[in-house]
């Protein structure tokens, strides 16, 4: 089977303004329902590179396609609700745990989607290991592993076609990481999402075998994944 | 009624000095090192005043309309410029919306309470147009400067929240509205605040010139009320528009802040 490309990269440079170019001619395809760890050294460019594919930054050459169309061509907050990119630091609004997994459904781009219930919102807090917590709980007393998983699951309402994942579980405990990590597999495995993950630490997948990207020097490479490294 | 004001003569102009001298008394034996600026100061005020008063004795003679809309459009451009000056933002040009929102709102709110409230025929009479369109650019210059130095602070130090929101689907204007908010209000409490405490712990400059010129106190009072409601009226409406103006120039076409930490 030919696994369709999901977003193309083609000829792509960029810099910050002001800054040394960081990409240079860059051009790779991911595939839809691929899982991708995306490594290399810090300042290279691995957040730069996801912060791209869900146009938060504008290339300065080149361009990128999702689903075969360049990303200007889609208008930017529906393009950024089927590409979601979760921030590697949680973010949260000043208020309860209820109100920031409806704070999508504010948005006008968002209308169209059914409002989960609170039925809903328990099953997921309790699948990502939040059981303890209260919907009517702020979302401030929440503690950073928490909060994490607690913005994963507000994208995920979303059912975005393709995650970005920003170096989820730098801030996180072992059994954060691991929930987050091993939810991502089955997002991918069941739900044929794309995934891409930046990953420092080491990431022992357990149901899926991931492609590596390794972003170093301006360019990214794609390699075999190597258990073994 | 007596309107006669008593006159200052030049003398006693110059008697007025005797206060300056007082306080550079004070800083030179303090050493406040403010013998400059006091200096400075005391010659600017005398020259500006004085050239003040003469254009506005020019402007009441020649009575034209089209003198009149440009010593106002000056007045403005001054007041944006001072703007620029105070609001210390690099990354993105903000002085032609700035000009343009306050010519707009100013011109309007000066327009209604000339035309409309006071009934001043015609309506450009300069001198209602010129001294109450002065007061409105004044006050409201202020508030300007205070909301747009807190909306582009804040959308740098909340610039994670924002694109947080963006990420969630938001469009630029949902993802900037407390921002928004929060700089629309910190512009405009000043002059709410002000009518809170007008004529029970200040008495206001208008109204004293007014009852020093042999103005009824209630005829004074009314001309500041009017003021007052102006003020607030130019204030919302002057920061609404920069406001607006700015932060479209804030983000790009797809949604991006283009606003960076100031490091990067």
């Amino acid at each position: 089977m030919i696994q369709k490309t999901i977003i193309q990269i083609s000829d792509v440079s960029f810099s910050y303004p002001g800054k040394q170019a960081l990409f240079t001619n860059i051009s790779i395809a991911l595939k839809k329902g691929c899982f991708y760890i995306i490594n290399g050294p810090s300042g290279g460019g691995k957040s730069s590179l996801l912060r791209l594919i869900n146009r938060l930054e504008e290339p300065t050459r080149g361009q990128i396609l999702f689903n075969g169309r360049p990303l200007s061509s889609y208008h930017p907050p529906l393009l950024r609700k089927q590409i979601l990119y979760i921030q590697q630091t949680p973010s949260v609004i000043d208020g309860r745990i209820r109100e920031n997994l409806l704070l999508p459904f504010t948005f006008k781009s968002n209308k169209g989607l059914a409002k989960p219930d609170d039925k809903m919102l328990l099953t997921l807090l309790k699948d990502f290991r939040l059981d303890g917590i209260h919907l009517d709980d702020h979302a401030q007393n929440l503690s950073v592993g928490q909060l994490q998983r607690l913005c994963f699951i507000r994208g995920l309402l979303l059912s975005p076609e393709l995650i970005l994942l920003d170096e989820p579980t730098s801030a996180l405990d072992d059994e954060s990481s691991r929930i987050v990590e091993s939810k991502a597999e089955e997002l991918c495995l069941a739900l044929d999402k794309t995934v891409l993950m930046i990953s420092h630490r080491k990431f022992k997948p357990e149901k899926i075998v991931p492609d590596l990207l390794h972003v170093a020097d301006g360019r990214v490479t794609e390699n075999k994944w190597n258990p073994a490294s | 009624m007596e309107s006669g004001i008593i006159d200052i003569g030049l003398g006693q102009l110059a008697l007025g000095l005797l206060f300056i001298l007082i306080a550079g008394s004070a800083s030179l034996y303090h050493s406040l090192k403010l013998e400059k600026d006091l200096l400075t100061g005391t010659a600017r005020t005398f020259a500006q005043l004085f050239l003040l008063g003469y254009v506005l004795k020019f402007l009441f003679d020649i009575e034209d309309y089209r003198l009149v809309l440009s010593v106002f459009s000056f007045m403005i451009l001054f007041a944006a410029w001072t703007i620029y000056g105070r609001v210390k933002e690099k990354q993105i040009s903000f002085f032609l919306p700035v000009f343009l929102s306050m010519m707009l709102s100013f011109f309007f709110i000066s327009f209604m309470v000339t035309a409309v409230i006071v009934g001043v025929k015609p309506w450009w009479k300069p001198q209602y147009f010129i001294p109450l369109g002065g007061m409105v650019i004044g006050n409201s210059m202020n508030a300007i400067a205070i909301a747009l130095e807190r909306f582009l602070k804040e959308l740098r130090t909340n610039r994670h929240e924002i694109e947080m929101k963006l990420c969630l689907g938001a469009d630029y204007k949902e993802a900037s509205h407390e921002t928004l908010k929060n700089a629309m209000r910190a512009g405009m409490i000043p002059s709410i605040n002000s009518m809170m405490a007008v004529g029970i712990v200040f008495i206001p400059g208008m109204m004293t010139g007014q009852i020093l010129a042999g103005a009824d106190p209630m005829t004074a009072i009314r001309y500041q009320i009017v003021i007052m409601v102006m003020i607030v009226g130019a204030t919302a409406l002057g920061t609404l528009f920069v406001v607006l103006l700015v932060r479209k120039r804030c983000f790009s076409q797809g949604h991006q802040l283009l606003l960076r930490p100031e490091n990067r």
